[in-house]
């Protein structure tokens, strides 16, 4: 497989300047808010200088004081851009409350990660792909758009649960989950996990970067077109697992070279477990977190994990920075007295 | 008397004691009310039993169809409440005791505020259906708000009990605990308390926290021993007064009759495996109710232990001072 070609030179707007307004000349005030009728298949232009547009500009649902009382969507939607979506699992449905992408290009779509939760009655994520996929289609006039559903790691519960709902399901490819099976797919076999691969999704290409080290078949994902990094539980604002330090620094050592040569605007993780004060996070099990973090960390953050990886490496111990918590070697129940220097100690409110 | 002052009076002065003259004043009582009193001092211990299984949440919690709390009568005179886990993961035990004048509440839930869910009103139907089955007026009888110890998960509904008439509830100070109970020698001395015809025998029971009480009810003769020894994690702060209360248990059950040790959490499945701090769902939890013989073998594993850490003693972990590095689970994923 191919790297896409690199993009022109000068800002082009192939799919509508953004600084246009929204109703050009003519246009009857209606019209945005009605479905467009396409006559024949759209073809976007994935290619662009710098990030595509998009944000997340939502807050995410953060479940309930009394979680059985909870009412909330089981499944948030939240649109990036018309080609990218981040949906999240309803904390009190699990409390891992774990975050899945949706990603579109011109012949097919990607889900990363599949939830905590296999009963479609109690986490409909088949059913809510099902329906963006539709509505998608719909508005770029496509008869038919074929899924991939890829994880961050086959072996995390946390991700790996949803799966079972997508069994069957036309036009889907799985990637699969044991080890030699996914390296095998990837065509990743001899070169795990130095190499990378990419997932194409029609003048969109996901590349593959293979890291271990929160679980031996972690991946992490990079979308170009966004210049997004999906890395799973390798890194995310939260109680980052460590599972095999050397695996782990090698990782971020990868990923920072990555970003060193190819644009990165945020890092996108698959759970939150932290705060908006630095350095506190939400206790394991937490199904009421109404003062969490945003999801969204700066590429800075991968160069700081990465130096506290090194200071972790061969300790049992945890360590406390402001926008992640690393836990090498000791229970995920694990305290520690030990406060980040310079970090300033605000307790955020607790409710009750 | 007026309000203030009923409510500052402390709960054993107003009781009349075992044996200490005052039948007279329980009989005038016992008579004014409409049906005829329950006796609660032959045919002890009452038979009664405890359910299979509680509940115990659900992996979608947002699903969770149950009542915020199970009620289960052990016995007739003897409801045992606890909280669903999907309205809160400390999920305690609460006993409410029977006596022919009055009503104890041990401990009540993690739950604050009724509109999160109502305690008051669920303890109210337990007291109502009581009366009717007895030939009461509810009216008639005194509830008692105590709880095991000052922790949250076992004081923090208190405030629903607030403008309930015939009501007395604890304060939250060690001071107003002990007093509540008329101790001047905590935590060695041991009081009783009388519902009428059911005696409760309270005595101090630190180690968990400093403010804890040991209740024995002599009618269904569980032993209800709170925070500090129970099915699960016992977070041991103080070691020595620990031991010494753990002592005092154990000679307890020297010389009185003691059917099961009731504690006021779960955390341990019937394999013996740990639910982690927090957890939302137990689906093989273990019984609530432990035997003395589970308590001497704790106490003599627990006579062998100098350091702090965590100690499996075929019933429960003891924690020792570690509630700060708990080790017990781990990270499943860790390869090498």
């Amino acid at each position: 497989m191919s790297s896409p070609s690199p993009s022109p030179a000068g800002r082009a707007y192939p799919n509508g300047n953004p600084d246009l307004g929204y109703n050009p000349p003519g246009a009857r005030h209606t019209d945005s808010a009605v479905p467009l009728k396409r006559a024949a298949p759209v073809v976007h232009d994935y290619a662009c200088d710098g990030p595509a547009p998009g944000s997340l500009a939502f807050r995410w649902i953060y479940g309930s004081n009394v979680a059985a009382k909870n009412r909330d969507p089981r499944v948030q939607v939240v649109q990036y851009n018309e080609d990218t979506f981040v949906l999240r699992q309803n904390v009190c449905v699990h409390w891992e409350a774990p975050f899945t992408y949706l990603l579109f290009g011109n012949q097919g779509a990607l889900l990363i990660d599949s939830g905590a939760t296999a009963d479609a009655e109690h986490y409909p994520l088949r059913k809510t792909v099902d329906a963006i996929i539709t509505r998608w289609a719909q508005a770029r006039a496509r008869d038919r758009v074929s899924l991939t559903i890829a994880l961050t790691s086959g072996e995390d519960v946390a991700q790996n649960q949803g799966l079972v709902q997508f069994a069957g399901r036309p036009d889907t490819t799985i990637v699969p989950k044991p080890l030699e099976a996914m390296k095998a797919f990837y065509g990743l076999g001899g070169k795990w996990p130095t190499g990378t691969a990419a997932i194409d999704l029609g003048d969109r290409w996901i590349q593959v970067i293979p890291t271990p080290g929160a679980h031996k078949d972690g991946i992490t994902f990079y979308d170009p077109y966004c210049d997004l990094l999906f890395t799973g539980d390798l890194l995310f604002p939260g109680r980052i697992n460590i599972s095999n330090d050397g695996d782990f620094l090698a990782s971020l050592e990868r990923l920072k070279a990555f970003a060193a040569t190819h644009n990165v605007k945020w890092v996108l993780g698959g759970h939150i477990d932290m705060m908006f004060v630095p350095g506190k996070y939400y206790a394991r099990f937490a199904t009421y977190k109404p003062y969490e973090r945003v999801l969204e960390m700066e590429p800075a953050l991968i160069d700081e994990a990465l130096q506290y990886a090194r200071e972790v490496r061969g300790k049992d111990m945890m360590l406390i920075r402001p926008d992640f918590v690393l836990f090498n070697g000791v229970s995920p129940d694990a305290r520690t007295q030990v406060w980040p220097e310079g970090v300033p100690n605000i307790n955020a409110p607790r409710p009750f | 008397m007026d309000r203030r002052t009923f409510l500052a009076y402390n709960a054993l002065a107003a009781t009349p004691l075992a044996g200490a003259g005052l039948a007279s004043l329980a009989e005038a009582a016992s008579a004014a009310s409409i049906g005829t009193p329950v006796d609660f001092k032959s045919n002890v211990p009452a038979p009664g039993s405890f359910p299979k299984k509680w509940i115990c949440g659900s992996s979608s919690l947002m699903d969770n169809t149950d009542p915020p709390v199970q009620v289960h009568w052990y016995d007739p005179h003897t409801a045992i409440l606890r909280q669903n886990k999907a309205y809160s993961y400390e999920a305690p035990f609460a006993p409410l005791y029977f006596g022919n004048e009055r009503v104890l509440l041990l401990d009540e839930g993690f739950v604050q505020l009724r509109n999160d869910w109502d305690l008051r009103a669920v303890v109210d139907q337990c007291i109502e259906d009581w009366c009717s089955s007895n030939g009461r007026a509810p009216e008639s009888l005194e509830l008692l708000v105590a709880f095991s110890h000052l922790h949250a998960d076992h004081y923090a509904a208190v405030n629903q009990f607030a403008d309930r008439p015939n009501t007395r509830t604890m304060g939250l100070t060690h001071d107003e605990m002990v007093g509540f109970w008329g101790m001047t020698n905590f935590p060695e001395e041991r009081v009783t308390l009388d519902l009428g015809g059911r005696e409760i025998l309270i005595w101090g029971s630190p180690g968990h926290v400093v403010s804890e009480f040991a209740y024995y009810d002599s009618y269904t003769q569980i032993l209800y021993t709170g925070d500090m020894f129970y099915r699960g994690r016992c977070y041991i702060s103080f070691w020595e007064p620990w031991f010494e209360s753990m002592q005092r248990l154990i000679d307890f059950c020297d010389t009185h009759p003691v059917t099961h040790v009731m504690g006021c959490h779960v955390e341990i499945s019937n394999a013996g495996e740990d639910y982690p701090y927090g957890v939302t769902w137990q689906p093989d939890e273990a019984p609530v109710q432990m035997t003395v013989q589970q308590l001497r073998e704790a106490f003599e594993y627990a006579k062998r232990i100098t350091e702090p850490g965590i100690y499996f003693t075929g019933a429960v972990f003891l924690c020792n001072q570690t509630r700060g590095t708990t080790t017990i689970d781990r990270n499943p994923y860790r390869y090498t």
